[in-house]
């Protein structure tokens, strides 16, 4: 095997191609684990098609029809999901392959969907969903619904699927009075709704209109409220309102300008067979459909278990320690506090996360307890799983302990040998295939489709917070008369701490690269910050920054040094994200409160002028220094204690930890 | 692989059958399951696999193989 396989690398031949040899003579076992050995994660949708056909013509149809869904996962190429169909459709019958859920699915359009339905029954049964299907005749959804002896009916659904377009709205391109053709409109739909629902026991699952990429007023447009592109904006506001609980929406909307409007909409196969959706564009609805459905059937998932080292921070926090895991500075650590983010908004609406990590306990929880830049906090994780046992085994032990089933489950790890461990072992667990650089970790988790919900619960928390975020901005807007009532308006906190070995990273990145606001621009490196911090005489501040919206990071940092009397102060900056909100003012403070602690009568301060740092210019005569000399263009200015008293900040408060008023998140 | 082979491959996926060969003289009628939907699936699939766009018209108007390769050839695919 070792030789056959080193002679393939010599020849260059790919895995696949050995299999096509093999399948050529007829070796079909042979061709199999040769294809096997090329499967990547996630393999390629013609591999799994090959796999598919060898295992058919093995009589093995469970193993064909299983190759043919995992199609679903390889990427939306519609010919090879079209030929995924055919494959499983003929193995499904042959094994009598038990779908976890059966269901009744009417599909009714406006344009042709005949190549939707299939992508559509695939996409489902990747998800274990069987679909028998019924589907409407070219564009005659109204006739189905309207007329109570229809096939429709006849067939009585489970769910019925609105396929619909935007061509098909009435909605004339230009209006004087938009409202009324808008309540029009939306009556028809709400008015085919109640019809469905009055005659049949289906749940619907509207599709809602994408957007044309064709706008004949241009960017004028957006100021029309009667144009028939805006009309459409506000339809689908407005059956999303209506929809409620009763009906589910599939937001095309979104797909549409997900996929590119150009390619969701091809005129030349609009005008040949009225695709208004096209081809290529139909598996990404199907799977998006599917997996809407899927929520209504209760199939979604509802608890993540997460790994720590390198999914939730870079590097390994048993090796690297507190200030040496990546999280917080540099492109990477900012993508685990994003992914971090991300995961917080997934628990808002009701994802239950998990920690699964191999790991010292005592290690593990570390940066959870105490690294400032974690957005996860210990409260956050419902079960927190750390120690040497197998994943499988942690993960059907979080299970049970939380008395869900392992199909709930979804595991998210950046090692591939642990997902596959976990996919052999516990093939009900579902796992998600983190790419290799963590910037992508965010988006593959929101590309994850299992997460979808359509409970009350849900909704109504969602829709909770977009009200409170309407009513605070309503607010800022009243508010904004006064540039203090503005500032107060953001219930601004600061954190300021002596730099501790955590932050030095964060702090040494904010001295290497803030140009702007800046005093001295002395370029401290890590070990002269080290040193800082070991040294007594030394003063050093770091300064983290919240508002009721966002929390800043750490974002200013200042250095002094103690003389005699006076505090001298040898670095000042701020990040640039935060000028103009008074932080510099509370960094005084603070510092007036360190030397007022340390018996100085006087601050000094340094002002080196540079290219960049204007801004910084006037910080100190701002706050009350005075200037009292100058070095080779080096001011130095100097503010008296004992006679001007400590500077203070009315506009940010200066918290232990931050506080967490009701709307403060 | 060969012009004629990539399109042969083309057909067997859209038409779910391994054993189909093309000869430059078949139609429509000649291979099972090449109906109007079939053809719009046929069409979409040559698009992607050559990396070609045929004209509005030039979709409807494929009369049998031979013409379809010489489309090919013509549109830089050979």
């Amino acid at each position: 095997m070792n030789i056959a396989r080193a002679q393939c690398a010599a020849s260059s031949i790919t895995p696949e191609t050995r299999g096509d040899d093999f399948r050529r003579k007829g070796q079909i076992e042979q061709a199999i684990e040769a294809y096997l050995d090329g499967v990547a994660a996630p393999p390629s949708a013609a591999l799994c098609l090959k796999l598919a056909r060898c295992y058919e013509q093995m009589a093995n149809y469970a193993e064909a029809c299983r190759w043919a869904l995992s199609i679903v996962d390889a990427g939306d190429d519609f010919t090879s999901w079209q030929a995924g169909w055919a494959l499983f459709q003929r193995n499904a019958q042959k094994a009598r392959r038990p779908a976890a859920r059966s269901v009744k699915v009417a599909l009714l359009g406006s344009y042709t969907t005949t190549q939707l339905g299939p992508m559509l029954c695939l996409a489902a049964g990747r998800l274990g969903i069987h679909i028998d299907l019924y589907e409407s005749r070219y564009g005659q959804y109204q006739q189905d619904i309207l007329d109570h002896k229809s096939g429709l009916y006849a067939f009585s659904p489970n769910i019925v699927v609105l396929a619909v377009h935007e061509g098909d709205l009435h909605l004339p391109e230009y209006s004087q009075r938009p409202e009324e053709e808008i309540r029009k409109e939306v009556s028809r739909w709400t008015g085919l709704w109640r019809m469905v629902t009055e005659r049949s026991r289906a749940r619907i699952v509207q599709h809602n209109f994408a957007l044309p990429c064709e706008v004949p007023t241009g960017h004028l447009t957006t100021r029309l409220s009667g144009s028939r592109y805006m009309m459409t904006q506000a339809v689908n506001m407005r059956l999303g309102e209506a929809a409620a609980n009763a009906v589910s929406l599939v937001d095309c909307e979104r797909l549409s300008a997900l996929i590119g409007k150009q390619r969701w909409c091809d005129p030349r196969y609009w005008n040949m067979s009225k695709q208004a959706v096209a081809l290529e564009a139909l598996p990404l609805l199907g799977r998006h459909t599917a997996a809407v459905i899927a929520a209504d059937l209760g199939l979604s998932r509802k608890c993540l278990v997460l790994d720590l080292d390198n999914t939730l921070w870079g590097g390994v926090i048993a090796e690297d320690g507190l200030g040496g895991i990546k999280l917080g500075q540099g492109p990477d650590g900012e993508a685990f506090v994003a992914f971090q983010e991300y995961l917080l908004k997934l628990k808002r609406k009701g994802v239950i996360l998990t920690v699964c990590s191999k790991n010292n306990h005592a290690d593990a929880i570390q940066p959870f307890e105490k690294h400032p830049e974690m957005r996860l906090k210990l409260q956050d994780i419902a079960l927190f799983v750390a120690n040497w046992e197998s994943k499988p085994d942690n993960i059907r032990a979080i299970a049970k302990t939380l008395q869900i089933g392992l199909e709930a489950l979804v595991f998210v790890d950046d090692n591939p040998v642990e997902r596959e461990i976990v996919r052999k072992f516990l093939p009900e667990v579902d796992v998600i295939p983190l790419p290799e650089d963590p910037s992508y970790y965010l988006r593959t988790l929101s590309d994850y489709l299992l997460l979808e919900t359509s409970s009350l619960t849900a909704e109504d928390t969602e829709r909770t917070d977009q009200y409170r975020a309407r009513a605070q901005i309503m607010e800022l807007e009243a508010a904004a008369g006064s540039i203090e009532d503005f500032y107060r308006s953001l219930r601004m906190q600061a954190i300021v701490v002596p730099f501790d070995a955590s932050q030095l990273p964060r702090i040494a990145q904010l001295i290497g690269k803030t140009n702007q606001f800046n005093l001295t621009t002395r370029r401290h490196g890590m070990a002269q910050l080290e040193a800082f911090v070991r040294d007594d005489s030394y003063v050093h501040l770091a300064l983290r920054l919240r508002d009721r919206y966002t929390d800043h990071g750490l974002v200013s940092v200042m250095i002094a040094r103690k003389q005699g009397h006076v505090l001298d102060i040898d670095t000042w900056l701020m990040s640039c994200r935060v000028i103009g909100r008074t932080v510099e003012t509370t960094m005084l403070e603070q510092v007036c409160r360190r030397a007022a602690q340390l018996g100085c009568t006087s601050l000094r301060g340094t002002y080196i002028p540079t290219q960049k740092n204007a801004m910084a210019a006037d910080a100190y005569a701002k706050h009350g220094f005075e200037r009292v000399g100058d070095n080779e263009g080096t001011e130095i200015w100097t503010y008296d204690l004992t006679t001007k008293g400590l500077i203070a900040n009315t506009f940010v408060t200066p918290v232990d930890s931050w506080e967490l008023a009701d709307d403060a998140c | 692989m060969e012009l004629h082979d990539r399109l042969e491959e083309v057909f067997r996926q859209v038409f779910d059958n391994e054993a189909l060969t093309l000869t430059n003289e078949m139609t429509a009628p000649d291979i099972e399951g090449w109906d109007s939907v079939a053809h719009i699936n046929l069409m979409f699939g040559i698009e992607q696999a050559f990396g070609v766009r045929f004209k509005g018209n030039e979709l409807a108007e494929m009369k049998n193989i031979g013409e379809l390769k010489q489309f090919l050839i013509g549109k830089g695919a050979g």
